[in-house]
């Protein structure tokens, strides 16, 4: 049996990622779990998301494909790492990012109006995961395209999918 | 004392070691001292830390040098305790504290205060963590971490001031950003861009 944590760790996988920093949501438990088992990345511990930017790009700077894996709350602590290092110096990072206040979840609605907004105003083209089975083309898909335009790309994961079991 | 004798003092011994340099007055001064493709100027405060310790675990063969000031690591305290759960022991932090916000006024930071930024290194989990007094100590630090092996913060207090008459680097920060990684491509003999990923 697979959760959809597992789907996505096995997707970063089949991506080619080789260095990963991770904050953790309860959502994204068993995501970071797996992450923290396998021997494909180097796997950094964040205390706050921004340092991640700046980690991840000092990987991709050595020829690493570099993840960083948050929530959105996180995304916005962000915006300056993401706007005056991966975007100014054109630095390709895949953002995993659990989606609080999407649809079927409580508590943050707030964030979760804000979420999309912030990722059009930076420019940052994303993918919204909600199905199990478009786990692995969206997410590998996502990181030929972080790569190739060295630009950040992010997924933002729904709640249903991480605690989905198959 | 002042930061640039601290810089001309270690520009001869650093030999290729990759250094990372925050955003601010180090790092015109250093570009000037010691040109070299395996320098990254950093633009986000706090961060050139962080992008130090992306390279130090990527290439655990190579010693990687930040420059850092008090302000930019005031504004990213909590990448001490990353870098030191993280361990790579080819990592230098070193820390020009001149207790200002030099580029943007002069106001006073927390270490003109109660803030001792080696303590709280060595709270975080530093294993070394040391104040250099002059610039012998500075440089002999500097050189016992480049021949060591062990994760390392150096403080040192200087005058604050940034030396007239240098000018900022002309290279852009997309180019500074290739030039780095061309670099890397020539130290580490591999190829990074153009491999990996499908092509149409």
């Amino acid at each position: 049996m697979k959760t959809g944590g597992d789907l996505v760790a096995d997707a970063l996988v089949a991506a080619g990622i080789n260095f990963i920093c991770t904050l953790p949501d309860w959502n994204m438990a068993r995501l970071i779990e797996r992450i923290s088992q396998e021997n494909s990345w180097i796997h950094v511990r964040l205390a706050r998301e921004e340092e991640g930017v700046g980690i991840c790009a000092g990987a991709y700077l050595t020829g690493k494909t570099p993840a960083l894996v948050m929530q959105n709350g996180g995304l916005l602590n962000s915006a300056n790492g993401l706007t005056t290092t991966s975007l100014q110096f054109g630095i390709p990072t895949l953002l995993i990012v659990y989606y609080a206040g999407d649809i079927n979840t409580r508590y943050f609605s707030t964030v979760g109006d804000v979420t999309e907004p912030m990722l059009h105003a930076l420019g940052i083209r994303y993918y919204i995961l909600r199905d199990r089975e478009a786990v692995t083309r969206t997410i590998v898909g996502a990181t030929v395209l972080t790569m190739d335009s060295k630009r950040p790309v992010a997924v933002l994961l729904n709640r249903d999918l991480l605690r989905s079991e198959a | 004392m002042k930061r640039i004798d601290c810089l001309k003092a270690i520009a001869g011994k650093v030999g290729d070691a990759l250094v990372v340099a925050s955003a601010g007055g180090a790092t015109v001064e250093w570009y000037d001292l010691h040109p070299s493709d395996g320098n990254f100027r950093s633009r986000t405060l706090g961060l050139a830390s962080s992008i130090g310790l992306g390279i130090a675990l990527s290439l655990p063969h190579r010693k990687v040098i930040v420059l850092d000031g008090d302000g930019s690591l005031l504004m990213n305290l909590c990448g001490l305790s990353t870098a030191a759960w993280s361990g790579p022991r080819n990592l230098i932090h070193i820390v020009f504290d001149n207790s200002v916000y030099e580029s943007s006024g002069s106001s006073p930071t927390a270490t003109s205060g109660p803030t001792d930024l080696v303590a709280v290194a060595k709270a975080a989990g530093f294993p070394r963590a040391i104040w250099a007094s002059d610039v012998g100590g500075f440089v002999r630090a500097v050189s016992e971490a480049l021949a060591g092996q062990e994760l390392t913060f150096i403080g040192v207090k200087v005058e604050h001031g940034i030396v007239p008459g240098i000018a900022s680097p002309t290279t852009d920060d997309t180019e500074n950003k290739y030039r780095f990684m061309r670099h890397i491509e020539k130290l580490e003999g591999r190829k990074i861009f153009g491999s990996g990923y499908p092509e149409l």
